[in-house]
């Protein structure tokens, strides 16, 4: 059977001390919104260190380029250095590691707007809701437009809730 | 008035067809409890491919 284990995946991150923001879909749920999500999107910190954790973490995970998984092509520290968006399956199901997104906002860029969140399996940096509709309005794909009106009422009634 | 009697409450959608008492259901969970929601469904999805793959 095909197997889909998101807490395994960041658990695996978190024990592994990758830094790391959680974004897109995902992101979007755990701030609230009830949208659905197949993948599990992170950008990660693109020092030297970080790298070598992350690495260590995608092999353990048997992680593969989703494009042509029957290759078996395996991420390497030269990708992961980069500015794109490597798209890979793993044993815990899909998982793509970006760079950047948006505007080349990179790790760094994003932690100041990023909350720490218990997933039960630890602490994760997750980007928070504001910043996740900016990157979309900016992007203005069809993809992100169609999921915009949930983002922004669930900030609506985040914000609502928060103040009383 | 008996509550078998009184109408089903009318559902609540933002003017932009967005399903308010869903957000509002999500944001009483924990995060935590979010994602265990979010895995099951996937779970279930995967589940039910699965079975009809195989007809």
């Amino acid at each position: 059977m095909l197997k889909s284990d998101l807490s395994a995946t960041l658990g695996a991150l978190v024990k592994a001390g990758v830094e790391f923001v959680l974004v897109g879909g995902l992101a979007a749920v755990l701030d609230g919104a009830p949208v659905q999500t197949y993948d599990l999107d992170i950008v990660h910190s693109r020092s030297t260190d970080n790298i070598a954790r992350l690495l260590a973490v995608l092999e353990s995970l048997d992680a593969v380029f989703r494009i042509q998984p029957e290759r078996r092509l395996r991420p390497t520290a030269s990708h992961l250095g980069g500015p794109g968006h490597l798209n890979l399956i793993t044993r815990f199901g899909p998982l793509d590691i970006l760079g950047t997104i948006g505007r080349d906002l990179g790790y760094d860029d994003l932690l100041p707007h990023s909350v720490e969140m218990d997933i039960g399996g630890g602490q994760i940096r997750v980007l928070d809701l504001e910043t996740l509709i900016a990157i979309k309005e900016e992007l203005n794909s069809e993809k992100d437009r169609a999921v915009l009106p949930i983002l922004r009422r669930t900030l609506a009634e985040k914000k609502n809730h928060s103040s009383h | 008035m008996n509550p078998a009697d009184e109408p089903a409450p009318a559902p609540e959608y933002s003017e932009d067809g967005v399903d308010l008492s869903l957000i509002r259901w999500m944001l009483t969970l924990t995060p935590a409890e979010r994602l265990e929601f979010l895995q099951r469904r996937i779970n279930d999805i995967l589940t039910i491919r699965e079975l009809n793959a195989e007809k």
